[in-house]
Formats: structure tokens, C-alpha cells, sequence
């Protein structure tokens, strides 16, 4: 059966003839539009087992496509194209010409998790949205998100200090993200505590910007977990089939 | 000679054709149901046609009840539970909670199942609003003659929406299993609703089909191409209410879109649970469960009706979801291997 849905109908597959005569009769121009098929042609067949492999992913082979994830979502319901249960069937099938037409909407999920109480399968579809976009930016198809900048600065300042050190990790967020450090409402903020802190303790705040402290005895817990994480990302890297350097 | 009777626990369809096999056998069965009459889930709960059949239930399985309430080598025991079950194989002793002792060669569970309880899917409306309905009241509306009618204010239904799977298929609830019937079931009380009520448009809301073997041609084709039902397939994520007519929301999976659609009636297609009492069974009759909870049964290949304990075998919804057919042939199956305590030997030798 035809499908005559128009949102499911590609303007680039919209083909009409200026001039056509078919059989005797004159069709030229809108009376010869046609739809080009869009005909599947291969699957991917890594595409389910890479994005098994990243954290979140692991239960996405137990999807059965009730829609349940989808009919749950705080984002479907503003955005209808974000679709967690039509993107875990693209990634399982293999389908990922079709799963990349959405790939700047993906990772738009806010992780409310409403998705992972509704499914009757235990997919974890939250996970797999977490994977799935994380996926996305290992394999370059989108680049790094905020969200990715934000994560990478907490982990270093974490394994270079043993400390969450706000002012750098902000700092180093808004560098990454290319935003400019004097927005309005930290210029505020920073003037409002230089006012009422006391002197001690902003020499205090700046003699730390200078000599950062660390946790003590962290140069070996720091090693240890920066050991771990890297034995991880490289274990992505490998069942993603990416060269192992280049990864982040 | 073995003369003692055979002990059977459950008088549904299951328990009705063990106690018919003893009998027609010219052996001697004690009937012990804890309702106070028999037929089991058909009669119980008054179903109206059945599957595959289209008899009424009260004639089909109301026919196996007169057989076995005529039948002199049969004893009747309503009302009552087995308290407690001790013994071996060719020698048990049961005693019923009215006081009766029974000695017996061997013992059959057809203990059958419990229905799912709906209220434990809230969003699906259930308790909520009275409209909102199980597959079960729906049989009762047609067995007791009074038709297909709003609960809230009596009217006929324009649209009838049913949902499969409720129970069943959920891991949320802790329920891995298919409840077998429930799809059939279904597409059969479809078309009983538009046979009796032709203006009342009815949508089956499903995730998978299972009309297995011959029910494909007969129940889910014949539905569609004779009864103009029509299946779509989306698991539903609430049913509210306008205040006026009912709301079922959900995914339309096929094209990809929300569905926010107005029905005057929602039908749960409602599991088979576990019966609430294994547990008290499993510990009188000394018999183990399986990981969902029903009485657990030997390898088909090896044994024949076995559970756990020798001399002590199950048929039935007790051992899972089942349709009445194949209940009633474990029923005949399990009463050949109570009278010839076929598996005793086998078990005795293996410990
Ligand atoms: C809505 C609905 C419609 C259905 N329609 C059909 C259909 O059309 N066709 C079909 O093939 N199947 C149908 N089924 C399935 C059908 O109900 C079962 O296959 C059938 O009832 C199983 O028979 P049974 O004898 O094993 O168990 P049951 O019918 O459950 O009978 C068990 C009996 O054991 C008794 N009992 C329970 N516990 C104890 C205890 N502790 N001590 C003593 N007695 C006890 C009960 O009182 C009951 O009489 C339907 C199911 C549902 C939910
Ligand atoms: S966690 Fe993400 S995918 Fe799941 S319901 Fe929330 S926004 Fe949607
Ligand atoms: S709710 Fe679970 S099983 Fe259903 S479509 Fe979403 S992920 Fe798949
Ligand atoms: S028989 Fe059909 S409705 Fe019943 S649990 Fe199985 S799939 Fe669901």
C-alpha cells in the first residue's frame, strides 16, 4: 500500500516533468509528479552492537517497538520528531542514513527517565538515548555537545586535583563552548561576591586559582581512576572500530 | 488391585476432564474444588462464547460438569481446600478443611489461575472510570443477555477500543509471560460486539498478533474481513477522560504520530496469573513452582504430568497460561499417569 502521508514524503524525492506524454495523454509539470521510492538498500550491521557497547546502551536489543518510551516522552510532547522508539528500531535494523537525518535533535534528551518506567522490556530507552548521542560524537557525525565539554572539564579538573574546582571547570566549559567569560549574569555574581566576601577568603579564592590544591595523596587514586577511564574509552573506541588515539 | 480413588484439586475444565478419564476408566475420583461449584473460570466467571468453538460456555463446560456430577465413581467436594497432604505415592492421606479424610493412590493439581487484577495498571484508567472494563465483564454482558453497555449510564458504545497484553508482557509488573488466549479471546469478543451491536466501531490496540494455529483464519483474518475490526498497532500510555467520552492516548507506531482518540468504552484484555493460592499449595502438596510462580512440571519428553513430588501430578492453567482445549487433554493426560503412577518408579530410581 502506498504511503500518502505527506510529512513522511522527501522534497528531494518529488520528481515532476516539464514536458511528459504518457501514452498519448499530456502530463507535463504537476500532473507528472512522482515519488521516488526510497528503497533500503543495506544494513549496517554494527550499528546495534556499537551502541550495545557504551554505557546505557546494553538492553537495546530487547526492544520490541510497543512505543511505550515514545508515548511517554517530556520531549515528544513538544517535538514529534524526537522519537526514541522509531531511532532504537533504525539502530537495530541498521538503518543509519535514516537515524542520521535526526542526529541534532538526539541528543535533546532531558533524561526525566519517564521512558524507562513505561517500557514492559527494560530497554533503558533513556540509556540508550545517552548512547546513542554519544555514539553520534565518537563517529564525528555531530560534534562534541555542551553537555560533552561540561563532563570533559569536571573529569579533568576531578583527575588533576582530586577537587571540583567551579571556577575552572565554568571557565574551562565556556572556552570549550566558545562563549564569551564576561556574560552578564557572572559579572554579576563575581561582583556581588567580591563585595560581601571577606578579604581572607577571596585571597584565599585567588591564591587557589594560582597554586591549585589538591586532595592529598591524589596522585595515586587520580592515576588509578584516570587508569580505568582510559581502559573504558579505549574498550569503546575498539567495539566502535575507531582508531584507538584520535578518541576522546 | 488399586482401589483408592484418585485425589483431584480444581473442578475447572482442566480438573473436570481428569475426573470424566478416572471414571471412564472405572476408577474412583474425589472432586475437591474450593468454590462452591464447579466449571472453574468459564462457569465462574460466566464467559459468554467460546474459543474455538463458539458454544456457550455454560452449555460446553456445563456439559463436562453434569457428566462428572452423574458419574457414581465420582465424590464432589465443594467449598472446601485441602488442609494437609502426607503419604507416598499409592498412600496418601489428604485432609480437607471441612474435616474429610481422604485416602488416596495419587493426587492432580488443576488448580488453575487468577485473573490479572487491572488495578495494578493505573494509567490504563481501571477503577478509574467505569467504562473502563475487563475482557471479563464483557463476557459476562453477553452471557447474561443485557449486551454491550456503557457501565457509567447504560448507552451503546459508538467506539469500543481494546487492549491487549494488559498483564501480561511487563516487565514493569514483574509478568514475562504471553497469556496464550488473550489475543484470541479478543478478536472473538470483537466480533460478538459487532455482531450485536453493528453501529459500534471496535479497535483492537496491539504490539504482537498471537492467534496461533488454526485461530490465525478463523479469529484475527475473520475479525478484519468479515467484522471490519481494526488493529493498530500502539501500546497505549493512558486512558483518561474528557469528562464526557473516555481518552486513549498513545504512539500510532506505523506512521509515527501521537493518537489522542475518543472511545465510549475500553475493554483490558486481561492475563492469566498465577493462581494467588500456590503458594499455600506448594507447601501443602510438597510440590515446587517455577520462576513465574505456577506449579512447576516435568520435561514433556520424560514425564507425563509430573511435578516435583512423586505421586502428585498438575494440569492446566496451573502450570501456565492455557487455552480450555489443551487443558482438557493434560486433564486425560494427568489422570492415565495418576492411575498408573506412571513416573514414580523413574523418580524414586533417579534419587
Ligand atoms: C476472559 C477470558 C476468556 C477466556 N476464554 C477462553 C476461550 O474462549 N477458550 C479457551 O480455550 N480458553 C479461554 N480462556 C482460558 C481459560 O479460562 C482457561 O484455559 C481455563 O479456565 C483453564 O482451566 P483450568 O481447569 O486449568 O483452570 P480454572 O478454570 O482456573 O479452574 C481452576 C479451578 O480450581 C479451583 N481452585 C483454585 N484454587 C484452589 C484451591 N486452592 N483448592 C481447591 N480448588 C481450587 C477453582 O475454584 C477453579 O474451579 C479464557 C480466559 C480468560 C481470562
Ligand atoms: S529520558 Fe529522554 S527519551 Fe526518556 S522520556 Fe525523558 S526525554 Fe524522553
Ligand atoms: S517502551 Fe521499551 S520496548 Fe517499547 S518501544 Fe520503547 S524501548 Fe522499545
Ligand atoms: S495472547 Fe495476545 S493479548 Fe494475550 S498476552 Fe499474548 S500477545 Fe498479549
Amino acid at each position: 500500500m502506498p504511503i500518502h502521508e505527506k510529512s513522511l514524503i522527501r522534497p528531494e524525492n518529488l520528481i515532476t516533468n516539464d514536458s511528459l506524454v504518457i501514452d498519448g495523454v499530456d502530463v507535463s509539470g504537476h500532473w507528472s509528479t512522482f515519488i521516488k521510492s526510497r528503497t533500503i538498500t543495506d544494513y549496517n550491521e554494527a550499528m546495534e552492537d556499537e551502541i550495545a557497547a557504551l554505557p546505557g546502551g546494553e538492553n537495546i536489543h530487547r526492544c520490541w517497538q510497543c512505543g511505550s518510551c515514545t508515548n511517554a516522552c517530556t520531549v515528544n510532547a513538544v517535538n514529534p520528531d524526537f522519537n526514541p522508539r522509531y531511532w532504537i528500531y533504525l539502530i537495530r535494523q541498521g538503518l543509519e542514513e535514516e537515524l542520521l537525518r535526526d542526529k541534532d535533535i538526539i541528543w535533546q534528551c532531558v533524561s526525566c527517565n519517564k521512558c524507562t518506567y513505561a517500557c514492559p522490556r527494560d530497554v533503558l530507552p533513556e540509556g540508550v538515548m545517552k548512547a546513542t548521542a554519544h555514539w553520534l560524537e565518537l563517529k564525528g557525525h555531530t560534534p562534541k555537545s555542551p553537555s560533552t565539554h561540561f563532563d570533559e572539564g569536571f573529569t579533568e579538573s576531578i583527575l588533576a586535583t582530586g577537587k571540583i574546582e567551579e571556577g575552572r571547570v565554568l571557565r574551562t566549559f565556556f572556552q570549550r563552548t566558545g562563549q564569551p567569560l564576561n556574560q552578564p549574569w557572572l559579572v554579576a555574581l563575581v561582583g556581588g561576591l567580591v563585595k560581601r566576601f571577606p578579604l581572607g577568603y577571596l585571597i584565599r579564592m585567588g591564591w587557589s586559582t594560582v597554586f591549585r590544591p589538591r586532595t592529598s595523596n591524589w596522585r595515586r587514586t587520580g592515576r588509578a581512576i584516570e587508569e580505568y577511564v582510559s581502559e573504558r574509552r579505549a574498550e569503546q573506541a575498539k567495539a566502535l572500530g575507531l582508531d584507538t588515539k584520535g578518541g576522546h | 488391585m488399586r482401589d483408592k480413588p484418585i485425589l483431584i484439586v480444581g473442578g475447572g475444565p482442566a480438573g473436570l476432564s481428569a475426573a470424566h478419564a478416572v471414571a471412564a476408566s472405572g476408577r474412583k475420583a474425589v472432586l475437591v474444588d474450593k468454590a462452591d461449584r464447579l466449571g472453574g473460570a468459564p462457569i465462574l466467571q460466566g464467559y459468554a462464547k467460546l474459543v474455538p468453538s463458539h458454544e456457550w460456555a455454560k452449555d460446553a463446560i456445563g456439559g463436562m460438569v453434569d457428566r462428572v456430577r452423574q458419574n457414581p465413581n465420582v465424590t464432589v467436594r465443594t467449598g472446601t481446600e485441602v488442609q494437609s497432604f502426607a503419604g507416598n505415592p499409592g498412600d496418601f492421606v489428604a485432609t480437607l478443611k471441612d474435616g474429610t479424610r481422604v485416602n488416596a493412590e495419587a493426587a492432580i493439581l488443576a488448580t488453575g489461575f487468577t485473573h490479572f487484577d487491572s488495578l495494578n495498571k493505573p494509567e490504563w484508567g481501571f477503577g478509574t472510570y467505569p467504562d473502563v472494563v475487563t475482557t471479563v465483564q464483557v463476557e459476562q454482558m453477553i452471557s447474561s443477555g443485557q449486551g454491550i453497555r456503557c457501565p457509567s449510564d447504560g448507552r451503546v458504545p459508538d467506539r469500543v477500543a481494546i487492549l491487549l497484553c494488559v498483564g501480561s508482557r511487563d516487565r514493569q509488573i514483574g509478568r514475562e509471560w504471553c497469556s496464550k488466549i488473550c489475543c484470541t479471546v479478543s478478536a472473538n469478543i470483537a466480533m460478538e460486539i459487532r455482531e450485536l451491536s453493528p453501529k459500534t466501531n471496535v479497535y483492537i490496540y496491539y504490539m504482537d498478533i498471537r492467534t496461533f494455529g488454526l485461530y490465525e483464519g478463523e479469529y484475527y483474518w475473520k475479525s478484519q474481513e468479515e467484522a471490519r475490526v481494526k488493529y493498530i498497532k500502539a501500546r497505549i500510555a493512558e486512558v483518561t477522560s474528557d469528562g464526557k467520552r473516555l481518552v486513549v492516548k498513545g504512539e500510532d507506531t506505523l506512521v509515527k504520530r501521537p493518537i489522542t482518540i475518543p472511545f465510549d468504552m475500553v475493554v483490558h484484555a486481561i492475563g492469566m496469573d498465577p493462581n494467588v493460592d500456590n503458594m499455600t499449595l506448594s507447601a501443602v502438596f510438597g510440590v515446587g513452582l517455577n520462576r513465574y510462580g505456577y506449579v512447576d512440571k516435568a520435561s514433556t519428553y520424560a514425564g507425563l504430568a509430573q511435578t516435583s513430588r512423586p505421586g502428585v501430578y498438575v494440569c492446566g492453567a496451573a502450570t501456565g497460561p492455557e487455552t480450555i482445549d489443551d487443558s482438557i487433554a493434560q486433564g486425560q493426560a494427568a489422570a492415565v499417569a495418576a492411575m498408573t503412577l506412571a513416573g514414580v518408579g523413574l523418580a524414586q530410581a533417579a534419587e
